[in-house]
């Protein structure tokens, strides 16, 4: 398994395989920030529907 | 027969490649180990299936 380095150049390897690493990476992480169940900074997003109806079911206070 | 020119494709004699090699897979052991306990810890966070 070695002798694939007799073919192929490790540096060019190197940057190759952690340029695809990273872009790989950051795919992921940004596909699960846009997800509703995966995104670890803001939690699920609360739609404006249930928003409303919570707020109006609130009794009324002094502002 | 061409293993023992110092002339390979890569201009790598086969000691170095085999260093590099031994180096190559540690690191992806230790990738892949660092990669399963991040999985891991975000299955017992949100279990995805």
């Amino acid at each position: 398994m070695w002798r694939i380095w007799l073919l192929f150049d490790p540096r060019r390897a190197l940057v190759a395989l952690f340029t695809f690493l990273f872009v790989l990476a950051l795919l992921i992480h940004f596909i699960l920030l846009s997800t509703d169940r995966f995104n670890w900074l803001q939690g699920p997003a609360v739609s404006q529907a249930v928003t409303s109806e919570v707020l109006s079911s609130l009794p009324d206070r002094v502002a | 027969m061409a293993d023992d020119k110092r002339g390979s494709l890569t201009g790598l004699t086969e000691n170095e490649a085999k260093e590099f090699h031994g180096i190559f897979v540690t690191s992806f052991i230790v990738f892949t180990v660092i990669a399963i306990i991040a999985h891991f810890l975000v299955w017992q966070w949100r279990p995805w299936l």
